[in-house]
């Protein structure tokens, strides 16, 4: 139980929880007891002692940071003895610290040496004792250089990389006065550091500080800082753009809002450079004789307007689609898909979705009714158990994973099921790694050894699964057959190991799951995610706190874009297009004939992609996706755009998709544009303009709103987003209770389906979404791949993302801090496959698949199992695409990204 | 003996690293630890480098430098101190040709100061390698580096 306690500071009387932190407590309680080594986000080190107060009945002074408030405490925070010794402490303590190029100190350094009236040097009164040291300066980091002679030794930076991100890639080396930070061997270069630069946000004297932009920075001279929502992964991080001469010069965590606290990957501290690239689209440009011209908007959009127009009177409405994006806001994604519905008057609208967590959703929707993540991401660390399965979590939602390695040090235990190596894998109890394309007979392995040692709970099975032991018993019999030594026959993991993680998993008080793209995108994704959830809902590991299902979305706004309707099944909200009382609805919302709306299902992306090889889709509305890279079949997928009669691209750069395109429309990044963004915690987040567009580009909404009035269907028009905000939350019922002005401070997670609704953290407390509340249990059986090794083609390949680029990096390869990192095509292959092809490591390797082939660089590792290949999809000089199928899983359409049949050759 | 055989000896638990990186400094003839040895060491032991890397440079009798044969460490502390040990540092420094943490050019010997050996009753005194030699003076030392050469 919470206790509160009475105590006072400085006669000042304050309610506070027993055991909290006394410094921390003063400073929330408008008491600003000075302080540089703490920090709110990191456990106190009492170094500095700056924070020293006088305790009535403890002799001496104390560092308030290291005291647990008690009963009746009476604390004298401000006094002039302590002050005198606050004063002589920092000047003690700066002695040690070079001031040249001060302008990287954060805000309470600086004011503290001014409070102390120890800015001016002069007034100093010990020498500068660092000029003695001979300290040494570590500048081989790609992003960050550490100088020793600026650094006093807080240990903030050490536990930033600790405690913050879970990663104690940094120590200190030596002794006493001479002691100082190292990372590696003393080489930052060529130690683990991924350049999260946690380090350089909580350094407060410019110790550790970027490298890009160094010479531009200058705190005291900033134009202003913008805070939004980092454009990469699914996490939603909240960042701060501060911005000198309309130039973005650094991008910091927000502290203390969710879902990150301040915390940052490489992609969110170093990865916006791409919004001020020299190669930015800033015109319109048409292709004239197979060439692009620079052309006025005008002309681009009247060229557009009459070639869809003429496409629609020719071939009908059916022969058009677009692709709406992942990348954009949901203001965007919201009026592409309404332009879709009304002004092209079909469903054919989709985006990568389709490519990525399809499947996942599929089965989610049909076993629990709601395809988004039960939990919040906080709840990563706070679970007993997580289990993460085809999920390289430490790379690609990094911020995510610092929650699960802070819980791994609290004793949470993590159980991964991965074919390959991933990072995490250091901090799991257990690591199950199945050959590829076999995850349903493993999952019903650990249901069958549930079930025979009675670790399911037949209290939740017969109150909230629909059918209760009806379907159960159904269940049971299915996966009978599934012995660990069947089980381990088939995905070569032994069967003690994984009967242990069925029992870590069914028994821990609260599970949660973690499922990625190596579960998704299969031929089978959908019954690999049925197989997982029948798991999940027979051990009641869903329908409380801190339990249930999540997939990670790898972009920004994947999940809002599917919330507000950019799906060929749905309607904003999750409701199909065939229900005629939605229609109705959203028809009189949108001003249009309810007759005018389709109530056909249209096609799914590579559906698309497939009905224009037909010749049944005819002209295609692209808006910041990038097909030509991203969709599975390369070489088929190309003959099908190559037969397109129109084309238009709508992107912030030339990608391999613009190269196909008749007009190319330059559009707005995310720095230069007002909206929301939905993280995979359901969570709407504000994003704001930071800086202007460009040249000529514009605005996606802007953009759509005139094709339609040029195409003589307007739409309504907006004056801000706000606006169109508030049209998805009267069409959305999940985010009815929305809008811009809620949300300025901290993000809402859906669904809140009023505005005095505070969101829902955790879904699925009471019940389920499905039409009478109960979740379904779908069976499954393993079925062999399809796609087999052959003395043609005798690897399997699969295919992922790394931390430092981020899709088809049309984004993430324009920032040199991430490049510095990683910018090299690889494969990875066993060891025992390398000496037996006669490989050696480094070579140039042609890769052939029965679809197409590629040339990239071998690595031998031992991340993969034998016969087994690993190669990172987002380079486009060696596009893993032109090896992978487009055949399709049956339910979600999703493409098998993951397993390919494939020969390896010397170049 | 290799770096391998060493670390299975131990769990590859961190509370023993110290331990392991003794074992693998005796084991090279130099000794001292290489970077290959402690990385070899932060894999086993599922630790980062630089927490390896804090550990050998905090303690004295760790080196990431190549060291020679015998390993001379000449108590500085108070009483040996009251007792001449500059005059034997000195002296030391003279005979070997090198400076205080400095290796011969042969290889065979380093010269290093350490704090108390607890040999004050004997002062001055010094450990070489295992081994302790006290009451030193300027001619039984002379002895003392003399019949190490010749061994």
């Amino acid at each position: 139980m919470e206790e509160f306690v009475k105590i006072t500071i400085d006669g000042k009387h304050i309610n506070a929880l027993k055991g909290s932190n006394l410094l921390q407590l003063a400073k929330d309680n408008g008491i600003p007891i000075p302080s540089l080594c703490y920090h709110k986000k990191l456990s106190p080190t009492g170094a500095c002692r700056l924070c020293l107060v006088k305790i009535k009945g403890t002799n001496g002074l104390v560092a308030s940071c290291t005291v647990q408030v008690k009963e009746e405490m009476e604390v004298t925070a401000f006094d002039d003895e302590l002050e005198e010794c606050r004063k002589y402490l920092l000047d003690y303590l700066v002695s040690e610290h070079n001031e040249e190029n001060d302008n990287s100190y954060t805000d309470e350094f600086f004011e503290l040496l001014k409070k102390y009236n120890l800015y001016d040097k002069s007034k100093r009164k010990y020498p500068s004792v660092w000029k003695l040291m001979n300290y040494s300066k570590d500048d081989s980091s790609p992003v960050l250089t550490y100088d020793a002679s600026k650094c006093i030794k807080c240990f903030r930076c050490i536990k930033a990389c600790d405690e913050v991100q879970g990663k104690n890639v940094l120590s200190f080396n030596d002794r006493g006065m001479g002691s100082y930070i190292i990372a590696g061997f003393d080489k930052w270069k060529e130690s683990e550091c991924d350049g999260c630069g946690e380090c350089i946000q909580l350094c407060p004297t410019g110790a550790i500080v970027e490298k890009p932009h160094r010479s531009e920075i200058n705190i005291n001279n900033l134009d202003r800082k913008v805070k939004t929502t980092c454009p990469y992964c699914g996490v939603g991080c909240q960042i701060e753009m501060q911005v000198k001469d309309e130039k973005i010069l650094r991008s910091n965590g927000v502290e203390g809002v969710s879902p990150n606290d301040g915390r940052l990957c490489i992609k969110g501290r170093f990865g916006y450079d791409f919004v001020q690239s020299k190669e930015r689209l800033t015109h319109p440009l048409i292709k004239k004789n197979g060439k692009f011209e620079k052309a006025s908007w005008d002309e681009a959009l009247d060229l557009i307007a009459s070639k869809f127009n003429e496409c629609i009177d020719k071939y009908g409405n059916e022969a058009l689609a677009g692709y709406s994006s992942a990348k954009c806001t949901n203001e965007e994604n919201y009026i592409f898909q309404k332009f879709i519905r009304t002004v092209f008057g079909n469903n054919n609208v989709d985006y990568c979705t389709r490519l990525c967590h399809a499947s996942t959703v599929t089965a989610m929707l049909r076993s629990i009714g709601d395809g988004a993540g039960s939990n919040s991401i906080e709840d990563f660390e706070t679970t007993d158990c997580l289990l993460v399965t085809g999920n390289n979590i430490i790379e690609t939602h990094p911020i995510t994973a610092t929650y699960v390695k802070r819980g791994v040090s609290k004793g949470m235990q993590v159980i991964i099921i991965d074919p390959k190596w991933t990072p995490l894998v250091n901090y799991a109890s257990i690591w199950l790694q199945p050959r590829l394309g076999t995850d349903v007979a493993l999952l019903n392995g650990m249901i069958r050894y549930i079930i025979q040692n009675d670790l399911m709970d037949k209290k939740f099975i017969e109150s909230r699964i629909d059918n209760g032991m009806q379907a159960f018993e159904y269940l049971k019999k299915l996966c009978q057959k599934y012995t660990p030594a069947y089980v381990e026959q088939i995905t070569g993991v032994p069967g003690k190991l994984m009967t242990e993680a069925a029992r870590i998993y069914a028994t821990s008080p609260t599970s949660m799951i973690a499922t990625g793209m190596g579960m998704s995108q299969q031929v089978t994704g959908t019954n690999n995610v049925f197989s997982l959830i029948n798991m999940m809902l027979i051990t009641a590991q869903i329908g409380k706190e801190r339990a249930g299902i999540d997939p990670p979305r790898g972009q920004n706004n994947v999940q809002g874009a599917t919330d507000v309707g950019a799906s060929p099944l749905n309607y904003p909200g999750y409701i199909p297009v065939t229900n005629d009382e939605n229609r109705r609805k959203v028809a009189e919302i949108w001003n249009v004939p309810y007759e005018s709306l389709s109530s056909k299902p249209g096609l799914t992306t590579v559906e698309i992609a497939h009905a224009a090889y037909n010749g049944k889709i005819k002209a295609l509305y692209i808006m910041g996706e990038n097909p030509m890279l991203t969709d599975p079949n390369l070489n088929h997928a190309k003959e099908s755009f190559n037969k397109l009669d129109f084309l238009v691209v709508q992107d912030i750069f030339h990608t391999e998709t613009t190269a196909f395109a008749d007009v190319i429309l330059p559009a707005a990044s995310f720095a230069e544009k007002n909206g929301t963004f939905v993280n995979s915690d359901r969570r709407v987040l504000r994003v704001r303009k930071v800086v202007d567009s460009p040249g000529e580009a514009r605005n996606d909404w802007k953009i759509i709103l005139d094709i339609a009035q040029r195409m003589g269907k307007p739409m309504k028009t907006y004056n801000n987003e706000s606006e169109i905000f508030d049209e998805i939350a009267a069409v959305t019922p999940i985010m009815a209770g929305i809008n811009h002005e809620r949300i300025e401070e901290h993000g809402i997670q859906w669904p809140c389906y009023d505005k005095n609704h505070p969101g829902t953290s955790t879904l699925f407390l009471e019940k389920f979404n499905t039409p009478n509340g109960k979740a379904k249990l779908n069976p499954v059986d393993y079925v062999a791949q399809q796609e087999k090794v052959s003395d043609e083609y005798p690897f399997l390949l699969n295919s992922g993302r790394i931390l430092y680029q981020y899709h088809s990096s049309t984004m993430s390869r324009k920032n040199d801090a991430l490049n510095a990192f990683a910018n090299k095509s690889y494969v990875l292959m066993h060891p025992n496959d390398v000496i037996k092809h006669n490989f050696i490591d480094g070579i140039e390797v042609k890769l052939t698949s029965a679809r197409g082939n590629l040339t990239t660089t071998l690595r031998i590792s031992e991340e993969v199992l034998e016969g087994e290949l690993f190669m990172p999809w987002h380079f486009s000089e060696s596009p893993v695409n032109n090896l992978t199928r487009d055949e399709l899983d049956p339910h979600s359409k999703i493409a098998p990204f993951k397993l390919s049949a494939c020969k390896v050759e010397k170049v | 003996m290799n770096t391998e055989e060493i670390l299975l000896k131990y769990k590859p638990d961190k509370e023993n690293l110290i331990q392991i990186l003794h074992e693998i400094q005796d084991l090279h003839p130099q000794q001292y630890l290489t970077e290959t040895d402690l990385l070899k060491v932060a894999k086993y032991l599922n630790i980062t480098r630089s927490f390896v890397y804090g550990v050998v440079g905090y303690y004295s009798m760790f080196s990431t430098t190549p060291r020679g044969k015998y390993i001379i460490r000449l108590c500085e502390s108070p009483v040996c101190n009251m007792f001449n040990s500059k005059m034997i540092a000195e002296k030391l420094k003279e005979i070997l040709k090198i400076d205080i943490n400095q290796t011969t050019a042969d290889g065979l010997f380093t010269l290093e100061l350490s704090e108390c050996l607890g040999l004050c009753g004997n002062k001055p005194s010094m450990m070489i390698n295992r081994e302790t030699y006290t009451e030193l003076d300027e001619n039984n030392i002379e002895l003392i580096i003399k019949n190490l050469r010749n061994n």
